[in-house]
């Protein structure tokens, strides 16, 4: 296994782990069907691409056009894919959370993601349509092509990232907060009248959210060095959900697991299948690949809906109201 | 207490709650009966902000709460509970008590963020809290059970906790005996008898009737959306209206 290939692997498995955790924290804790998860990811993709490029009217970045190009050094583009992440988080979550019912939530959303990624196609004085932004800059400009230690460099930097939303994840999920969340996808109504406020409840976890999966949007563009609509189609949210449903809604280890058994597991087994089995006509394991994650998220939904890691069950010790105990956590 | 006037709740040229006007005293336990489909969990419903009046006023404890949403009268202590059982499932029955404690600094993202450090304190005195309830309610071996796997009159009695863990001023029970074992309701009447006792208010929906001449010091009746009668169950046993609409046999 080449140097490469092993942290193209890492760094996905890393950008995948990141967005399952926050997938997790909307759909999984707070019962928010977001079927627009893509989209914050795109917003932090593109964020990052322009706050790192020099303006299209520079040398070599004249074939293709878009706004910005602040060639602001890193980590502003990375801290910014996160803030955008956010920001875009707000008007879409006051028009979809506020007066909808969660299925037609689920419904609005994934309209949104479809007419966001046909505008951005479609409109190229944006962020360079269909053919989108390339030469994005990778953080602190190494020489091309990135040596080894780049790499590694850059798997750190992931490995840090995973780490943080982690620790954030974990806060949420082991705390109150976290249980008045579990309690609110359970009951919405019932939570209401216990003093929750839920359009605020699910608000506050779609901005996080949305951060989060801008933040992961923003990895991915520095490591690719490019972004377009093709690379964030509705379906990837489906693979996105598919990994928090086989690895255990709720649970944030769950989510992590789900990520390394579907968008990284499955996905490079389709690949070193394609590579060394000859089965039907060109392209056939690629769109079985389909099918399976179909079949994976019908399968445990049917067999074994809490998923591989079910969401954690929190036993209170004796003693523990008089501190003679310490709290467990969840995972 | 709790004064309703002129309530009206329409639902597309359907009148569920046609004009009621009725008055909740301090301290008491008052009734609210009714055949089904006499627009009592639409009352009780619109009473918790729930849903909204499409027409009248709701009063409580002095202050209009008609366009406060349901999540502020809960926080001002008017709590209600559901017809049907409405657990948070997944949680711990413990888990499902300690969501209704108010005023806990572990419920707000930064709270959650700061760490257990920041809010451990408030969690040990609500768990404190509710373990005493637990207790009270005689449910304390179930308290690490998932709630969605109790027993009917366990939810009943779990969603009655539930609302007192909000130390709420006035409480709006739907038909808490409903689906509930012989012996449970008995022990969720005495549980009830307890808190009129200690002050609390009681808007109680209930289908049982000797369980309301028993408990409530005042019913309500409903028919249709209207308000047909008031006053005690022996004084409404002697109205011919009301024995015809409701209290046959």
């Amino acid at each position: 296994m080449n140097t490469y290939y092993a942290a193209n692997l890492l760094i996905f498995a890393g950008v995948d782990i990141i967005a399952c955790i926050a997938l997790n924290l909307q759909f999984g804790v707070s019962g928010i069907v977001n079927f627009a998860f893509i989209v914050f990811q795109a917003a932090g993709a593109y964020t990052a691409a322009v706050l790192s490029m020099p303006p299209d009217t520079a040398a070599d970045y004249s074939f293709q056009i878009y706004f910005g190009g602040f060639n602001l050094p890193f980590p502003i583009p990375w801290i910014g894919g996160a803030v955008a992440g956010a920001l875009l988080a707000v008007p879409i979550g006051l028009i979809v959370l506020r007066n909808l019912r969660s299925d037609y939530q689920a419904i609005a959303l994934l309209v949104t993601s479809i007419i966001a990624n046909t505008v951005i196609n479609n409109a190229r004085p944006w962020l360079n349509g269909a053919a989108g932004l390339a030469l994005v800059p990778r953080p602190l400009n190494p020489i091309e092509p990135v040596p080894d230690s780049y790499l590694y460099f850059y798997i750190g930097l992931t490995a840090v990232c995973v780490a943080l939303v982690w620790f954030i994840a974990a806060r949420i999920v082991n705390s109150p907060f976290g249980r008045t969340l579990r309690a609110m996808r359970d009951q919405e109504l019932a939570a209401t009248a216990l003093g929750k406020n839920p359009v605020a409840l699910k608000m506050t976890m779609f901005i996080v959210g949305g951060a989060i999966a801008g933040l992961s949007g923003a990895i991915l563009v520095g490591f690719l060095t490019f972004w377009a609509p093709s690379t964030w189609l509705y379906p990837e949210t489906v693979i996105l959900f598919a990994a928090v449903i086989v690895g255990g809604r709720g649970n944030n280890l769950g989510a992590v697991l789900g990520a390394l058994l579907v968008p990284v597991g499955l996905e490079e087994v389709t690949r070193l299948l394609n590579n060394y089995v000859n089965i039907g006509p060109p392209n056939f394991i690629p769109a079985m690949e389909w099918v399976l994650i179909g079949l994976f998220i019908l399968g445990f939904l049917w067999f074994r809906p809490e998923g591989v890691r079910p969401e954690g069950h929190k036993v209170f010790p004796e003693g523990f109201e008089s501190g003679v105990r310490v709290l467990g956590d969840r995972d | 207490m709790l004064v309703a006037t002129d309530v009206h709740r329409h639902f597309e040229g359907m009148h569920a709650v046609d004009g009621v006007s009725l008055e909740v005293p301090r301290g008491q336990i008052t009734g609210l009966i009714g055949p089904n489909g006499a627009g009592k969990s639409t009352f009780m419903a619109v009473l918790a902000g729930t849903m909204p009046a499409t027409k009248g006023t709701v009063v409580f404890d002095g202050r209009d709460v008609t366009r406060i949403p349901a999540y502020r009268r809960a926080r001002m202590g008017l709590v209600r509970t559901f017809q049907l059982s409405s657990e948070f499932a997944r949680l711990t029955v413990l888990e499902n008590l300690l969501v209704a404690a108010p005023r806990h600094r572990g419920e707000s993202l930064l709270g959650a963020l700061l760490g257990p450090g920041y809010w451990l304190a408030d969690e040990r005195r609500i768990v404190g809290e509710a373990r005493r309830l637990l207790k009270r309610f005689g449910m304390s071996a179930k308290e690490s059970d998932y709630a969605g796997n109790m027993s009917g009159g366990q939810k009943r009695l779990i969603e009655i906790m539930r609302a007192l863990m909000l130390h709420p001023r006035c409480l709006l029970l739907d038909e808490p005996m409903s689906g509930v074992h012989p012996r449970v309701a008995d022990e969720i009447q005495g549980y009830l008898q307890d808190l009129r006792r200690d002050g609390l208010t009681i808007l109680m929906v209930e289908h049982e009737l000797h369980f309301v001449e028993q408990l409530c010091d005042s019913v309500f009746v409903m028919a249709q959306g209207k308000l047909i009668g008031s006053g005690t169950m022996a004084t409404l046993r002697r109205q011919q209206e009301i024995v015809d609409a409701y209290l046959v046999g």
